[in-house]
């Protein structure tokens, strides 16, 4: 045992390197004038966190939270009778089908979102179809690309959890006098919260820190946090970017310890 | 009595494998009916289509006179105590137990109460809030009981709801469940690997092999008349040895002729003899059945002899020790002999 734990020097240092020394350079820029090309007016000041309370980050963040909260309950409406679906396909092939789930991930990101911008802008390939949108910029158009792009991370945890539950459950509560529907809601789904909370927090963050979707689709004008710190870093304003990232990482750690709250086996984290 | 189930010609396979071939089986109300037979030979397999799990491929089953086919599950007045016990993980030991009541609606104070005698009968009081992960394997079985017989349903599947416990609290359970049947006028249908058990609790059982029914008796049928060599080797341990019937009363075997109780085969029928452990006596060498001691083990109540006759080992059950190398004759009452035929 203790020499196998040498195998995990390189990944110290990688997390040492590129993870913990980068957060402390974070929060050294959250509470002080810190820039990395102006380092002698360096001085410890609290006045970045005002930007919590300026109108543009306001707007970001309820943007984000908007965008990625609707995303989220879209996801989980569509992505539960689907991850529950393919949970009780008896066919031989269900890796297969399943696999045809994680395919759009394969894909890059950038090109669907890319794919998306084409297809909300006038003039597109679709006008051969005699289509055309003319939705860039506009909310519609950000959640449909959204939940295109984040909804295997919602079906795959909850696909996880059903396909895992024992049916000897179902049978049990069959057997008790449950129907159908009440044995759903009395067994299956308390026992995937966890895979539904997991599915959750998997697209819940993605969404609220998406930079290239927004950027793209929203057309410049819809800023989210992950746009808002960008911006920031451009503008040279190094203290707020840090200050933004910090909300950002503080609200993910909440959501995190929601999870280990839910499924305190780690079953349903991919 | 009434009949409560009525099975014909069920049968039913899995890919190809006849799992059960053309049962034929009733179950009078409140008889308590034991299902015995050697793993995998299709004893869930027939609760879960009495259940309603499972369909058929052929055959009839009825319940109270009525075919049962479309009847899902949660309408059948039958509960199960599931082999792998199934208990509701997120739930504790009172919500799981409290399950089925809930869902018909008892009023609060009645559900408690019944939880409550539920958890006596089990004698697992002050469980209520208890973690159904964190009980011990007999524990859980336990809770599986109380979850299934608290709701008093007409007819009852345990799938071998013992089989974790130590022998006391089997036998306690045993007690208990027996007391139950025959307090709330509950069917039984009852899956056990312990022959035991199945002698002592049942009024009827039923002897199942690779898919098929091979004997339905009362427990003294089954035990002193095994129809075959099967039946009368997992039924106990048992000597079994060839022989030929005379004719009717007068059976030959190991050379000498024996009066016995058994008729209907045909003069010179091919058959075989059944002698229990424990009705054959040990006498000083006679005209007899004679052999050698050739072992003698302790076992608790009684001492197992083995006894060699002419190459054929036999097993005798008696409070009496022997020594290792004694000639001993071996003897036995008329009534002891059972014929069967080979
Ligand atoms: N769903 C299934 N698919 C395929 N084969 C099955 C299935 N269920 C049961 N079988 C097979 O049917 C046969 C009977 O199984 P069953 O569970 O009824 O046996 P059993 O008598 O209850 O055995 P045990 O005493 O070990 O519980 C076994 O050979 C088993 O492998
Ligand atoms: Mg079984």
């Amino acid at each position: 045992m203790k020499s196998l734990r040498r195998l995990i020097y390189p990944y110290i240092a990688w997390l040492t390197v590129l993870i913990i020394i980068p957060f402390l350079f974070i929060v050294l820029a959250t509470i002080s004038t810190f820039h990395i090309f102006n380092s002698y007016t360096f001085r410890f000041t609290f006045d970045s966190l005002r930007f919590l309370t300026d109108p543009i980050f306001l707007n970001a963040f309820k943007n984000s939270i908007k965008f990625a909260g609707i995303t989220t309950v879209i996801c989980l409406a569509v992505g539960y009778p689907v991850a529950y679906f393919f949970a009780n396909i008896k066919s031989k092939n269900k890796t297969l089908y399943v696999a045809l789930l994680i395919v759009p991930i394969w894909s890059n990101m950038i090109v669907r979102i890319i794919a998306w911008e084409n297809v909300f802008k006038p003039v597109s390939i679709l006008n051969l179809f005699n289509l055309s949108f003319d939705m860039i910029g506009s909310d519609i158009a950000i959640i449909i690309a959204m939940v295109s792009m984040y909804l295997p991370f919602m079906i795959f945890p909850i696909y996880a959890v059903l396909d895992k539950m024992d049916h000897g459950y179902i049978e049990a509560s069959r057997d008790l006098g449950a129907n159908s529907f009440q044995s759903f809601y009395k067994v299956t789904l308390p026992l995937s919260l966890g895979g539904i909370v997991s599915g959750i927090i998997m697209t819940l963050l993605p969404a609220m820190t998406a930079f290239a979707l927004p950027e793209r689709i929203g057309g410049g004008t819809t800023i989210l946090l992950g746009n808002l710190i960008e911006k920031e870093i451009f503008r040279g304003s190094f203290s707020t970017a840090a200050t933004v990232s910090f909300v950002v990482m503080i609200v993910m750690l909440g959501f995190f310890m929601l999870i280990v709250r839910f499924d305190k086996e780690g079953e349903t984290l991919l | 009595m009434k009949k409560l189930i009525e099975i014909e010609g069920l049968t039913k396979s899995f890919d190809d494998t006849l799992v059960l071939k053309s049962i034929n089986l009733y179950i009078r109300e409140n008889e308590f009916i034991t299902l015995l037979g050697p793993s995998g030979c299709g004893k869930t397999t027939l609760l879960r289509i009495l259940a309603g799990f499972e369909s058929k491929d052929a055959g009839i089953v009825k319940f109270d006179g009525n075919i049962i086919d479309d009847i899902p599950p949660h309408e059948r007045p039958i509960n199960t105590v599931f082999q792998k016990y199934a208990l509701f993980p997120h739930l504790d030991v009172y919500n799981n137990i409290a399950f089925g009541l809930k869902l018909k609606k008892m009023p609060k104070d009645d559900i408690e109460k019944a939880v409550k005698e539920a958890l006596k009968l089990v004698k697992l009081e002050g469980f209520e809030s208890r973690n159904v992960k964190t009980l011990s394997g007999g524990q859980q079985q336990r809770v599986a009981i109380a979850r299934a017989v608290v709701n008093k349903p007409r007819l009852l599947l345990l799938d071998e709801p013992l089989a974790a416990l130590d022998l006391k609290l089997r036998q306690d359970m045993q007690y208990e469940l027996k007391e139950m049947q025959r307090a709330l006028g509950i069917t039984f249908v009852f899956v056990t690997h312990d022959q035991e058990e199945a002698l002592t609790m049942s009024d009827t059982v039923v002897v199942m092999n690779q898919g098929e029914i091979l004997q339905i008796g009362t427990p003294q049928d089954i035990y002193n008349e095994p129809k075959n060599k099967f039946i009368a080797s997992f039924i106990g341990e048992s000597n079994i040895i060839p022989g030929i019937m005379l004719k009717d009363y007068l059976v030959k075997f190991e050379g000498y002729e024996f009066e016995c109780v058994d008729k209907g085969f045909d003069d010179n029928a091919e058959i075989e003899v059944v002698l229990r452990p424990e009705d054959i006596e040990l006498k000083p060498v006679n005209g007899g059945i004679n052999g050698v001691v050739t072992d003698i083990i302790f076992k608790g109540v009684h001492y197992e002899i083995i006894v060699d006759v002419n190459g054929r080992e036999y097993i005798i059950h008696s409070t009496d020790p022997q020594l290792v190398g004694n000639k001993v004759s071996l003897s036995f009452d008329k009534e002891d002999i059972h014929v069967m035929l080979r």
